[in-house]
């Protein structure tokens, strides 16, 4: 089941910085959700209150109509939302494998004694699972890299270890952050087909923070634009592009000006 | 397909290497002497409370430096069961259960103390642990220790005691490496690894680092037990000087000079505790600190991984001098752990730690 999402008046203040201020706006299951805005917009930060991982000092965030506001972000698993880091995190040291099987935490049933004794129906969890990761890697084209050390991947692909990761947990709403940074085009291309491939065959909520604006108007079906911790506009990528405070807030008043 | 021949090969060699070494330990004590049959028994001692030490330090990367009160609860219970005639079952259960149960208490409240916290509260245990046991002779014997016999070997076995040790300890040790590899090599290893290297994207996942640093350190304890019990069946006596500062520390070079976060290095570390004094000692009696410290310098400067990691040390120096590496792609240049997101990030996490709390 994909999930919906609602901000209200959401608040965060790092000391006297304001790094978001009233954020307010609704993602409706099943929509693929695009969240732009300059550098230091505050769209990372506004991950980080979804997930948990920041506490906003005011306002509501719900998941599925749950309120999530001062959960802590491990809760947050459970109510299906997984999400990719603006930088990835992966463990340099351990396969690729092993990196997306931690996906599966949540699903895999069983206490420590359990895991330990090896009981067998852990050990046909854990066998379930492993064919599962790997066959998301395969469909990937990441089949090759399983056995590897993920320090030994591209950048490229490290951003790709990590969605898999993120979705093997099967999740109803799905954050991406800067997925396609540091893309060559054509792994752009390929990703935005990966994002199609995925809303088609799983009901899932995908909200995706970029800057690049050709992926945002391929994928989305709405956007958010932050500026300075605040909402500018909502709406179509469309209309984004051509709103002017957005194009002001991305190239300042005075180019702005010039352009018009 | 090569591969898979070679995989195939890989893992009937293993099954025979595994049978070999199996009948090997079964038939060694028989033909060996009666001293290298306690020497074994002794790795296998500590091997076991290092295999603990691997899970919460290693594996889970929380510094632990109070393994030894563990240990050293876990020999007194022994000896206080033992000398209460309990049956040897439930002596063993209680000296793997109290300091289990001792561990998970430490670990709630330290725990929730991030970074060195943990170290310093792991340092109070030892600290005050010898004292504890000298004061509380009705049940420690206070400075003097406490002697247990209850690894004699009984007639109908027509052993020696050393073979009979040899047995129990084997037994015990099997067991405990067989359930500390199943246990990291499963969902909670992965847990375990993800704790050590990013709480942020731990949560992410779903796994609570502060839960996850409570199993690992209760495990830890739990091993330490039974490390104490293997004690007193080995040596048979036990006194506050068991759970010195000074041992807990060498059992943490013993981990790490082993292989920190691998189950084979947890042996090879048990086997480094009981050998290197031997040896320094052997070299020069009056030097037994200065040689052993340079023993650990010298092993961590070569193999930063640990003795464990020689044959992959080896192989992958021999790779290169062959081939230069082909792999597709180039190493990422960013660590995730100087990258300002994830700083951010864990920042956060500290926030949810308080959060877990309540
Ligand atoms: N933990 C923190 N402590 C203090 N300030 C923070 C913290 N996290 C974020 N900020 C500040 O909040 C602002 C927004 O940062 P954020 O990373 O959310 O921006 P962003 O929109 O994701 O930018 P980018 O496109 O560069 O990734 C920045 O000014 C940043 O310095
Ligand atoms: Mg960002």
């Amino acid at each position: 089941m994909a999930a919906s999402l609602s901000l209200k008046g959401v608040d965060l203040h790092f000391g006297g910085v304001k790094v978001l201020q009233d954020v307010t706006f609704d993602v409706e299951p099943g929509v693929i959700f695009g969240l732009v805005g300059p550098n230091g917009a505050g769209k990372t930060s506004l991950f980080n209150c979804i997930s948990g991982h920041y506490k906003p000092n005011s306002g509501s965030i719900t998941i599925s109509g749950t309120e999530v506001l001062g959960s802590a972000p491990y809760r947050l698993a459970r109510l299906g939302l997984a999400r990719t880091f603006q930088q990835p995190a992966l463990q340099l040291h351990a396969t690729v494998l092993e990196n997306v099987l931690l996906g599966g935490h949540i699903r895999l049933p069983g206490w420590p004694v359990s895991w330990a004794l090896r009981l067998p129906y852990t050990a046909r969890a854990e066998r379930g699972i492993r064919a599962e990761a790997l066959e998301l890697l395969n469909r990937a084209g990441l089949g090759w890299a399983a056995g590897l050390p993920a320090g030994e991947l591209s950048h490229g692909l490290h951003k790709g270890v990590e969605l898999w990761r993120a979705l093997l947990s099967k999740p109803a709403l799905l954050l991406l952050d800067e997925p396609a940074a540091g893309l060559s085009h054509g792994e752009v291309e390929q990703f935005i087909k990966t994002v199609r491939r995925i809303r088609a065959e799983q009901d899932i909520t995908i909200i995706i923070v970029e800057h690049h604006m050709g992926l945002i108007s391929a994928l989305t079906d709405r956007v958010v634009v932050l500026d300075h911790g605040r909402k500018l506009m909502e709406g179509t990528a469309a209309e984004a592009q051509s709103d002017a405070r957005v194009i002001e807030a991305y190239i300042g008043k005075d180019a702005a000006d010039d352009a018009a | 397909m090569p591969a898979m021949s070679s995989v195939l090969a890989n893992k009937s060699t293993r099954v025979i290497l595994i049978a070999v070494v199996a009948i090997a330990l079964v038939v060694a004590p028989l033909i060996l002497p009666a001293f290298t049959n306690q020497t074994l028994v002794r790795i296998g001692v500590y091997a076991v409370a290092v295999l603990g030490l691997n899970i919460v330090m290693g594996y889970t990367g929380q510094v632990n430096l109070g393994q030894i009160f563990f240990v050293g609860l876990g020999a007194y219970v022994t000896a206080y069961g033992v000398n209460h005639d309990w049956n040897i079952i439930l002596v063993f259960v209680a000296a793997c259960v109290v300091p289990g149960l001792v561990g998970l208490l430490v670990a709630l409240a330290a725990a929730r103390l991030g970074g060195l916290a943990i170290a310093m509260v792991t340092i109070a245990l030892p600290i005050v642990g010898v004292p504890l046991a000298k004061r509380l002779d009705e049940f420690t014997g206070g400075s003097q220790g406490t002697s247990a016999r209850f690894t004699d070997a009984p007639d109908w076995s027509g052993l020696y005691n050393d073979q009979w040790q040899f047995y129990i300890v084997l037994l015990v040790t099997a067991a405990a490496f067989l359930l500390g590899r199943s246990l990291v090599r499963g969902k909670y290893g992965r847990a375990f690894g993800v704790v050590r290297e990013n709480e942020a994207v731990a949560a992410s996942m779903g796994i609570s680092p502060y839960r996850t640093k409570v199993l690992a350190f209760t495990v830890a304890s739990i091993f330490g037990g039974a490390s104490g019990f293997l004690y007193l069946a080995a040596v048979q006596y036990t006194s506050p000087e068991t759970l010195s500062f000074g041992h807990s520390i060498s059992l943490v070079a013993a981990m790490v000079i082993g292989g920190a976060g691998s189950i084979a290095g947890a042996l090879i570390g048990g086997a480094y505790y009981v050998f290197v004094p031997q040896l320094t000692n052997a070299i020069d009696p009056n030097l037994t600190t200065i040689s052993q410290g340079a023993i650990l310098l010298v092993v961590l400067f070569l193999l930063p991984q640990g003795l464990v990691s020689l044959p992959r040390v080896v192989r992958r120096l021999f790779r290169r001098r062959t081939s230069r590496s082909s792999l597709p792609g180039n190493p990422p240049q960013n660590s995730p752990v100087h990258q300002p997101a994830t700083d951010a990030a864990r920042e956060g996490l500290e926030k949810t730690e308080r959060q877990d709390r309540s």
